[in-house]
Formats: structure tokens, sequence, C-alpha cells
């Protein structure tokens, strides 16, 4: 019998994972979609209530959850073009110049494993150069 | 031999054998070779042979108790939404992210439609499928996949990051678990309620009105004619006054001050505004419908009374009859009040054109002052190169 309390308990991972995405995650479209995440498991939440109490307030809740969902893609993916444009890259922490006074910048030490380009393939030589014995070379000549 | 009147035996192994036939044929069709090789007609023929076999499994061994449906596919849907979610967070690659979010959002539509909400459901497909879809061309437009970036390669603070999110999680659920625990262990002595608006009818009662009202079906139809014997008039006397029992069990009754279960689970909370956030305005209703029934439910089985018992002053049988219906209409409206109405899309516009419509409005005002901030920020000029 799967009951209210399961429905919570999802909508609550859901959350909880989306909220994770959003904290640790530094590419700004990824961190939109987890932020989206987040409303969705919000919505779980509505709607298992409605459902709960026998009523639609729950769901129609949800549909502004929609609107205000949709508002926030338009305003963000804007905002996200115009960061891209201005830096070149989707690193949220491009921006770090904007944190709080007195806290220290992140600085990322540890670098970055460079793929090594595949090197060109090469044939292995075959065969030897040929020695010539003198009768040979006076008839090359 | 009629084909219609065959033995469970025969129906079995009919289905079982024609079963066993599809499924020869759509392999037959499937399996590769050079000529006379369909994919559509092969996969026709499993899909029935598969039907064909759920029936027999239907047949055979009974109904799989419905809710293991309902339950796997709850589990279903929930691993698909937490495990895509995951994949999402995880994923190196921006743009299998954004196609791990669409699994996540077509998952979560599976709990809608599990949880009655269907508009829901369709709306969050449209409207995220386009949502998915843009942020799927900003991804191919913005992001450079040749070699390993920091906005894809790195993570921010991952262990504190991690460990903030989900010590919320954690909390979160054992609060749930608490609050589980409370409602459940103070159930006997029906204080639920306080905790947690319950829902206002219980499973139970609603399984007993809906009972009562296939009985009152039942018996109106089988209500005594002249010439039935005084034996038989006073039994049906009797089985009337036991569905009247069953009606003040759950609405209580006017003249032996009896409290149905209704007003004493109810009743407890809409009377103590201390406790209970708020005036449920179901819980109001539903009790005001209760009361109803309870009045009708004396005068209508006196009348019944006096007419089975061929009172010298009892009523036609026509009225009685429609007393009865009227009252087995009131039980079913009442056993319905608990429920989601069926009309999902109709009554979800009437609230938000009643209820809400202030909300609309404003949601209304918000997308569009929201359209015309993005349009304004993605074509402002002079921006640093």
């Amino acid at each position: 019998m799967i009951t209210l309390w399961h429905y919570l308990a999802v909508a609550a991972a859901l959350f909880g994972i989306g909220l994770v995405g959003f904290l640790t995650r530094r590419n700004m479209i990824t961190m939109f979609l987890c932020a989206e995440m987040m409303l969705q498991g919000v919505a779980i939440n509505f709607v298992a209530f409605a459902r709960y109490h026998g009523n639609l307030h729950g769901q129609v809740f949800v549909m502004f959850i929609l609107a205000v969902a949709a508002c926030e893609a338009g305003i963000a993916l804007a905002l996200v073009l115009m960061l891209y444009k201005r830096g070149k890259s989707l690193d949220a922490s491009d921006w770090q110049s904007l944190r709080e006074l007195g806290v220290p910048p992140a600085i990322d030490t540890v670098p970055l494993d460079i793929e090594k380009p595949e090197a060109e393939p090469t044939l292995a030589p075959a065969g030897v150069r040929p020695t010539l014995t003198a009768s040979e070379e006076a008839a090359r000549v | 031999m009629n084909l219609f009147s065959l033995n469970p035996t025969q129906l079995a192994g009919g289905q079982i054998a024609l079963a066993a036939v599809l499924a020869v044929v759509g392999f037959a069709l499937l399996l590769p070779r050079p000529r006379g090789r369909s994919v559509a007609g092969g996969i026709a023929a499993l899909i029935g042979a598969a039907v064909v076999f759920a029936a027999f499994l239907y047949n055979a061994f009974g109904n799989p108790m419905p809710d293991v449906i309902g339950s796997v596919l709850f589990w279903l849907f929930s691993a698909g939404a937490l495990g895509f979610g995951t994949v999402l967070v995880t994923q190196k690659n921006p743009a299998r992210g954004a196609i791990a979010f669409a699994f996540v959002i077509l998952s979560t539509c599976g709990l809608f439609l599990l949880l009655a909400a269907t508009f829901l459901m369709a709306a969050t497909i449209i409207i995220y499928a386009g949502a998915i879809i843009v942020t799927f061309l900003f991804v191919l437009m913005l992001s450079q996949t040749d070699g390993p970036s920091n906005e894809n390669d790195r993570s921010r603070e991952p262990w504190f990051g991690a460990l903030a999110g989900f010590a919320f999680t954690g909390l979160v659920l054992f609060t749930l678990y608490l609050t589980h625990l409370r409602t459940t262990s103070a159930s006997e002595d029906g204080e639920v309620a306080q905790r947690l608006p319950a829902p206002v009818l219980t499973t139970a009662e609603r399984l007993k009105l809906a009972d009562i009202v296939a009985k009152l079906d039942a018996e109106n139809s089988q209500l005594p004619a002249d010439s039935t014997s005084m034996v038989d008039r006073s039994r049906m006397a009797e089985h009337f006054e036991q569905i009247k029992a069953e009606i003040v069990t759950v609405v209580g009754s006017t003249e032996q001050s009896h409290v149905g279960s209704l007003q004493s689970r109810l009743g407890k909370l809409s009377g103590n505004p201390g406790v209970v956030l708020r005036t449920d305005e179901q819980a109001v209703a539903v009790l005001a419908r209760a009361t109803a029934i309870r009045e009708r439910n004396e005068q209508v089985f006196r009348d019944v009374d006096n007419f089975v018992l061929n009172d010298p002053k009892h009523k036609s049988q026509d009225e009685v009859q429609a007393e009865l219906r009227g009252l087995r209409d009131d039980v079913l409206l009442l056993a319905g009040a608990a429920e989601l109405p069926a009309r999902n899309v109709g009554n979800l516009g009437y609230l938000l054109f009643t209820n809400h419509l202030l909300a609309v409005e404003l949601a209304g005002t918000l997308l569009l002052v929201a359209t015309i901030g993005a349009i304004s920020i993605a074509t402002r000029k002079g921006a640093i190169a």
C-alpha cells in the first residue's frame, strides 16, 4: 500500500539531490536544471497532499509553480547567455569577484588532467636498405 | 459445439495455445533471414501473445491484487526520478545531463499520474519538453566539448556541498518519520486529526457507506406487496432496522444521542481551534452533510416501518421508494466527499477561475514581466567582450 509518506519521502530525496547539484556544480546550465529538479520535488509534495485531502488546491499550486518555472527559465537562460558573452565560459566561479567582503577567493589548485592528443599513426620501418656490392655499384653508374 | 461455453480448463488451454502460436509467429517473423522478415508483423504478434498470456494469468491465477500494479509503478517511477536525478548531478557532460533531466521529468509525470493529476502530467511534459529543448540548444551552442574544462570537470566543494544537501534531506526524512510515528501511534485514541488534517472519510467509512448504498439499492425493489404475510413483514422491518443502524454508526442519530464516527473524529477537528491550524472547510461541509443525512435517516425509516408493518396511516409505495432513493443518493454523495473529482481538467479550471482568480492574474502578469525582462536582458548592447 503506497501512502502519502512514500511520496513525501521521494519528493524530499529529489529535492536533496537537486540541492546537492545546485551547490556543487559549476556549469550554469546544469545548475539551472538542478534548480528545476528541486521544483519538481516540491510539486510532487503538493500533488500528493492534493490526493490525500481529496481536493484540487494542491494541483492548482503546482500550476503556479509551472508558470514561475517558465519565467525562471526565460530569465535564467537570458542571463546565462549574457554572462557567456562576457566571460566566454559557463563557469559560475568566474564571477566570484562578486563574493562577500572578507571571503577569500576560491582558487583551483589541482590541475585538470589534460587529455593528450593521440599520436598520429606511424609505420614501422619494413625491410632494410640494400648494401650494394662493388659490381652493382659499378653497374648503377 | 459452442465456442463461448467452454469450461475453465478448456479456456486456459485455448489461451495458452493461442499465446504460443502468436509467439511462434512473432519470433519466426523477427528472426533475421534474407527474405520474408517483417519487423512490424513480428512485434504485433509478440504483443498479441503477451496480451493473451496476461489474460491467461488473470483467468487462471486470479487478479494479482490491483495494488501490486500501483506499487510496482510507484517504485519504478520514483527509482527513475532519483536515479536520473543522480545522473544529472554527477554527469560531466551537460548535454547528457539535459537528457537525464528529461527522464526525471518523465518519471515525475508518472508519479503525477499515479496521484490522479492527469492535466498536470500533460502540462508538465509540454512545458518542460519545451524548456529542455531550449536548454539543450544552449548547451550545444555554448559548451565546447574539446577537452576538460573548469565548469564541467570541477565541482565547488564536493564534500561540503554533498554533506549540506544530504544533511538537509536526512533531517527532512527524519521529521517525516517522527510525524508518521506520532500520527500512527495516536490513531487508536483518535487524535490523528490534530497533527495533520486527516482525510474527511477513512477508508473503512467509505467502504461501509458504499455497502449501505448497495443494500439500499437491493431493498428498494423488495418492498412488500399487500399480500405479504405478517411474519415476512416483521422480518423485513428488522432488515431495514439493521440498515438504519449501520447509517447511524457513521453519521450518528438524533433520538438516541449517539454520535457517529464522523462526528467523533471531525467534531474534534473543528471544535478545538487551539490545536488545529485552520478551519477545515471540507470537514465542516461533510459534517453538515452528515447532519442532514442523520435527520433524513430517522424520517425515512419511520415511513418505511409504517409501510412495511402496514400501519393504517402509511404512505404509498411510490412515495416510500422515492424517499429511499433520496436517502441512497445522499449517502452516495457523502461516500464520494473525500475523493478527487473524476473530471480533473474541468474541475481544475473551475477552481482556478473561482477561488484563485487573483493568483491567475498575478501569474499572467509575472509571465509578461518575465518575457519583457528576458528580451531586454538578451538584447543588451555594450557588453564587455
